[in-house]
């Protein structure tokens, strides 16, 4: 990942101080969840809803 | 006569029962027995032995006057220390936590207090469950009894170990990614992640909300059934919970395998994470003991491994981010490196990235659900390697995440770890057992099939 954008990605996330403390850490994490993120092979169907649905009056 | 810490709480309840034992007796067995064992093990963050003693002190009247509760009245539990006891701190094996005293008990050992059952102590984790096996934390990692140079696996990590090595015969853990079966199956015992929503998570740190349970760890099938029966019903302040008439876990536990058509579900271990070749073998076995039991196998597919870990991956990084970003934030340096490397990975995550695994989580869930319309059962592998060396943390890594538990946190489904084995180098190996949701009690029941016939139950960890 691009360092510039990591480290403001990071600052918008409000890790100022792990950034500062814990660099390596930081752009790891970062590393990981692009990967993450790519090995989900999200629906093409655009009706797809996400689990656990949305039960109005439930769980409350 | 079987020696006191090796009985399990079913043979435990027998004897008090039958006058051959009390619950102090018994008590001060396993509390010795800690004393020996423990400084090797660290299966224990906190080991409450006074309150343990008074509480086996007052099961005992109880006992004597014939007021007894059930199987777990006068067994000592222990405790896994992300769930709440009580005047004890829940520290998360964690920096962050370590002055976190609960004002109450969890719903789970609420429960398991009304069955009788006497809490022992809090017990070894990764951190926050999820950081580990880590040596930059207040307390040491935990370790295997069969080895205590090997990792006794995590996160449920003093559960396994404390209850392979006969330190308390029964312990909670949770599972997020697989942390009840990891241990189980590290440490050759039996570890049931419930079926989603039927155990509560009240007064449970969160790691992952709609990937967390609370389950069992147990040497036998037939203790895991009691457990999960003083533990289980709807919670009405959990939102996970569900209301369900499931009940009496462990009355099929007599009814053997005969007629039950078992999936087998190899690519997971063949093909998308080829396991080792002795794991293999062991699955291959577990099958055909199953088969002679008058099981039907055959072989089934799901979606890829790698794709149910992903999903896992996102949502679980999504969820804990958002429950540790203000200590991410303000106090990064009181985290362990492990917790924090595996931490901060959701502060990146899209919100799309979560939405769009939720969503293929669905079609996961339906896929798994089909193939449980056409068997009773799912068999599979757990983990695909036996347990590494806890200073190898080079192999730790890399053998890790090399396993097939995740899938059912995904789905939600009931899923049991158990011995089927010893590899070459005395460590074991095991099996996982997967079933329809709210029939835990069929899981039980397969699992018991195969602790009966396989035997591997008797094997005894060389610790003592």
């Amino acid at each position: 990942m691009d360092q510039q954008l990591f480290v403001a990605l990071a600052r918008a996330a409000g890790l100022d101080k792990a950034l500062a403390e814990y660099p390596d850490d930081v752009r790891a994490a970062a590393e990981q969840s692009l990967n993450n993120a790519g090995s989900v092979k999200v629906p093409t169907d655009p009706a797809a809803e996400p689990w656990p649905p949305m039960r109005a009056g439930v769980g409350l | 006569m079987t020696e006191a810490h090796w009985l399990t709480a079913v043979e435990a309840s027998r004897a008090f029962a039958a006058k051959t034992l009390s619950p102090v007796e018994l008590m001060t067995a396993l509390l010795k027995r800690i004393e020996v064992l423990d400084p090797k093990l660290n299966a224990f963050i906190r080991l409450d032995a006074d309150a343990a003693m008074d509480a086996a002190r007052t099961a005992e009247t109880e006992i004597r006057a014939g007021r007894i509760r059930g199987p777990l009245h006068g067994v000592p539990v222990g405790i896994k220390d992300i769930i709440d006891v009580a005047g004890l701190p829940t520290t998360c094996h964690s920096k962050i936590l370590l002055d976190n005293v609960a004002a109450s008990d969890s719903v789970v050992v609420r429960k398991l207090r009304q069955a009788g059952a006497i809490v022992i102590g809090k017990l070894s984790t990764h951190e926050f469950a999820i950081g580990g096996p880590s040596f930059d934390l207040p307390f040491p990692p935990a370790r295997n009894p069969w080895n205590p140079d090997h990792h006794p696996g995590g996160s449920s990590s003093g559960s396994g170990s404390g209850v392979c090595a006969g330190l308390f015969p029964v312990a909670l853990g949770t599972d997020t990614g697989g942390s009840v079966r990891n241990p189980a199956s590290a440490c050759g015992i039996v570890g049931l992640k419930p079926t989603y929503g039927l155990v509560s998570r009240r007064g449970v740190f969160p790691l992952s909300f709609t990937l967390d349970h609370v389950g069992p760890l147990t040497r036998t099938v037939a203790d895991n059934a009691i457990m999960l029966d003083a533990i289980a019903g709807h919670d009405p302040e959990d939102p996970g919970s569900v209301p369900t008439q499931s009940r009496h876990f462990g009355r099929l536990l007599d009814r053997g395998v005969r007629g039950l058509r078992i999936g087998f579900i190899r690519h997971f271990h063949e093909v998308d994470m080829p396991a080792h070749p002795e794991v293999t073998a062991h699955l291959e076995d577990v099958a055909r003991v199953l088969q002679a039991e008058g099981a039907e196998i055959h072989t089934v597919t799901l979606p890829s491994l790698n794709e149910f870990s992903g999903i896992n991956r996102v949502i679980l990084c999504s969820e804990a981010w958002s429950i540790h970003a203000p200590w991410l934030r303000s106090r990064p340096g009181d985290y362990g490196q492990l917790a924090r490397r595996r931490l901060l990975p959701g502060a990146f995550m899209m919100a799309g990235d979560y939405v769009g695994a939720q969503r293929r989580r669905l079609e996961l869930i339906a896929a798994v659900e089909d193939a449980l319309r056409d068997y009773d059962v799912l068999l599979c592998a757990s983990s695909m390697d036996p347990a590494s060396r806890l200073d190898d943390a080079e192999t730790t890594a890399r053998t890790y995440p090399r396993q097939a538990r995740t899938p059912f946190n995904v789905t939600g489904h009931p899923a049991l770890a158990m011995m089927a084995g010893l590899a070459s180098n005395g460590l074991p190996v095991s099996a996982q057992i997967v079933g329809r949701y709210f029939d835990d009690a069929t899981v039980l029941r397969v699992a018991a099939a195969y602790e009966r016939a396989a035997g591997w139950v008797k094997r005894r960890p060389p610790i003592g």
